[in-house]
């Protein structure tokens, strides 16, 4: 077998077995690997209505067949739960590289089952894989743990999956990491791995991966390394990394200022990357087998936090606690933030978006000092920031009420539909610091149509609207028009994003990086279908391609249709349908922008072939895509859900 | 006989989002079966180009203007 390794680790911590499973080639062929993998294994093997901390319950990690060979950014694992932010489906990706060594290891998907009595880590070195007491590091942050395991097993060059102190407590956004600092971020899987006293997995791989035709694959390799070296996307985001994204933002108003109250800011120039490369940038990184190298090695030389050092920051990860919560003027606070949120292990995102929440609860006097223990939930206030994050990641106090995340805080407290209008979610979870009234419509469209939640930031990534100008001709090649590439308007935006959604899920089955195929366009789909076929020796079409993607989202789409979440929960926060933009500097570019979600949803709707009553994936395009037991599992949920009952239901997560 | 009358051509040219309704009116008129239909819309403008190119249904300098200008160079083309 060429490209997989062709088989599936599975570890159930409850009875300390563990089984490996082949993979058939009809499974590979219909899935492809990673995030398809895991989730036709949550689809299948995970009830909806099971709580997802139960120890029944399924954490998946897959890799790809092009998984730590030579093509560009081979290095992700997608780790997938049933989310307990959401209570739905739940998946985020990570760099790093991990997800080669799972390979070079011999497996393309981990799956972990059952909960452990104590603290356990798995080690995997080959083929032989034990189950090993981890006491010892249970509330250990990810950086020591991971030095800790290294020491205790001899290797320094060994590569392990991990979670932080906020995992172990449940968080239900606590983060997965590998290699200390590549996070998964979303949906809470953290939590998940901590519900089975598991803390990490370390893995040491000493095989390969088999290539069907290795000129074919050096001649592709070698051909888009040429392409990566005078790729516009490429450029900015080695020098900068993500924050290159900081003046851009504001210029275009979509930078999170208080909680989208405003998207842009006199002093976005202080976090910016061009910024952070003057001052406090030690030294930049890249992960597996990767042309652009964004991520960075910080540290903080001045003031309260001088000698603080951390992986990062991305710029998803510096803005929610950053100028979401309003703090801008002292960027190392900023900093000293992400690394908090790291070093707890808790979704950058979704930390800064309860407190935001909460801060504007708190202006707007839904919440006081009494229930906040005393905080002063002031904007911009960094020492309430600083405690809170640690509060938040052991459920301290007002912390345990915001780790429930959100909608399940806003509940908690009694604030009722005024404090879920604040939360700035979709389906439970928060939007990145991405505002739809500047970054773009596509990309709003994206957020009410998540499979993982409000999230689009690393899903569908329309960024034909974002960075599609940078690349004349590419939205004329796919869409039929340039115009898409203006992010604030309607035009093309429906197909655009029902393209890119298909593509980015197929990308993250092959668990490349994104950043390779949609940010910068250097890789193209032919180019990605070119490599999987010299490195499987099958002959899969673009077309093929695309429609597992296609495939996937029906999948994923289906598993919320069988909680009842449909065509109502489609929605974006109001915020960004009926506020105005308002204008933060003179330079703006949106001032006044609403976002128009129903123009797009409808069109949307008839590139999915989704009912337009429910939302839910119709019959016919569940039966093209191979998927017959899924509309088997529809068939008497889509009356249910037209009936007087359900339409009274408000559902902020499930 | 040209596919588009001035009229069709024109409303395509002005929507807003026009590929789905595009392939269902070429696959309505025969122009396309349901097989290249989906394999459009999976793959994109270029492939419903070459396709009509293929066809004759356009002239390769007409293909070529497509894929510069985009689909309403493509629309009016097929009105001719």
């Amino acid at each position: 077998m060429y490209g997989w390794a062709g088989q599936r680790l599975r570890v159930d911590l409850s009875s300390g077995k563990i089984t490996k499973e082949p993979l058939s080639y009809e499974y590979r062929r219909k899935w492809m690997g990673g995030r398809g993998f895991n989730s036709d294994i949550i689809y299948n093997e995970v009830p909806p209505h099971l709580d997802p901390f139960d120890p029944r319950a399924r954490v998946c990690f897959g890799v790809g067949p092009v998984s730590g060979t030579a093509a560009p950014s081979t290095g992700r694992v997608t780790v997938t739960c049933k989310s307990p932010l959401t209570g739905g489906f739940g998946d985020s990706n990570m760099g790093g590289h991990w997800g080669a060594e799972l390979k070079y290891a011999g497996y393309d998907q981990i799956v972990v089952q059952g909960r452990a009595k104590n603290p356990v880590y798995i080690w995997i070195d080959d083929d032989k894989v034990e189950i090993r007491d981890a006491r010892h590091l249970w509330g250990k942050f990810p950086r020591e743990a991971d030095q800790m395991i290294k020491e205790e097993l001899g290797d320094e060059d060994i590569h392990m999956m991990l979670i932080g102190p906020a995992g172990e407590n449940m968080v239900r956004f606590a983060c997965t990491f590998n290699d200390v600092w590549r996070a998964a971020g979303r949906t809470g899987t953290g939590g998940v791995i901590g519900s089975k006293n598991l803390k990490g997995i370390a893995t040491r791989g000493s095989g390969t991966v088999k290539i069907a035709n290795p000129k074919a694959m050096m001649d592709v390799c070698n051909r888009l390394r040429q392409v990566f070296k005078n790729d516009p996307m490429k450029i900015g985001l080695n020098v900068y990394g993500s924050l290159c994204l900081i003046n851009v933002a504001n210029r275009d108003g979509w930078f999170p200022w208080r909680n989208f109250q405003g998207g842009a800011h006199p002093l976005a120039n202080n976090m910016s990357g061009e910024t952070h490369a003057k001052t406090v940038l030690k030294h930049r990184e890249g992960c597996f087998a990767c042309p652009i190298g964004c991520g960075r090695f910080t540290h903080i030389k001045e003031g309260k936090w001088a000698g603080e050092e951390f992986g990062g920051p991305e710029y998803e990860h510096a803005v929610p606690t950053g100028p979401r919560v309003g703090i801008l003027e002292d960027a190392n606070d900023i900093w000293h933030n992400a690394r908090l949120t790291n070093d707890y292990g808790m979704d950058g995102i979704e930390t800064g978006a309860v407190i935001s929440a909460a801060m504007e609860w708190y202006e707007k006097g839904l919440i006081t000092t009494k229930e906040t223990g005393g905080l002063e939930l002031e904007w911009g206030n960094e020492e309430v920031v600083d405690k809170l994050i640690p509060m938040i990641a052991t459920r301290q106090g007002f912390g345990a009420i915001l780790a429930e995340g959100g909608d399940r805080a806003a509940d908690k407290l009694g604030l009722g539909d005024e404090g879920h209008y604040y939360t700035i979610t979709t389906r439970g979870m928060s939007l990145p610091g991405d505002d739809p009234r500047g970054l773009g419509f596509g990309y709003g469209l994206s957020f009410a149509m998540g499979t993982r939640g409000g999230c689009d930031h690393l899903r569908s990534l329309c960024c034909l609207e974002l960075s599609g100008a940078l690349y004349p001709g590419l939205n004329t090649k796919i869409l039929g028009d340039e115009r898409p590439n203006k992010p604030v308007t309607t035009v093309g935006k429906p197909y655009m994003v029902y393209y890119e959604e298909n593509q980015k899920t197929t990308t993250d089955c092959l668990q490349v990086c994104c950043f390779t195929t949609h940010w910068s366009y250097a890789v193209l789909t032919p180019d990605q279908v070119e490599y999987l076929n010299a490195v499987t020796g099958l002959e899969f079409t673009e077309e093929e391609f695309q429609e597992i993607g296609e495939r996937i989202i029906n999948l994923e789409r289906a598993y919320w249709a069988r909680l009842m979440s449909g065509a109502r929960e489609d929605v974006v926060p109001e915020r960004f349908t009926k506020e105005p933009m308002p204008q933060g500097v003179d330079y703006q570019t949106n001032v006044g922008v609403v976002f128009p979600l129903s123009e797009m949803l409808k069109k949307y709707y008839k590139y999915r072939d989704y009912e337009p009553g429910t939302g839910f994936p119709s019959e016919r395009k569940l039966k093209q895509l191979g998927l017959d037991y899924v509309a088997k599992d529809l068939a008497p949920l889509r009356s249910k859900y037209l009936s007087e009952s359900e339409k009274k239901k408000k559902k902020y997560y499930y | 006989m040209s596919i588009l009358t001035k009229a069709q051509a024109k409303n395509f040219a002005e929507m807003d989002d026009f590929m789905l309704e595009l392939c269902d009116f070429l696959k309505s008129k025969g122009v396309i079966d349901a097989k290249i239909h989906r394999s459009i819309l999976l793959k994109g403008f270029s492939r419903l180009v070459d396709y009509l190119q293929e066809k004759k249904a356009i002239s390769a300098k007409e293909a070529k203007e497509a894929m510069e200008k985009g689909y309403t160079s493509l629309v009016y083309a097929l009105a001719k």
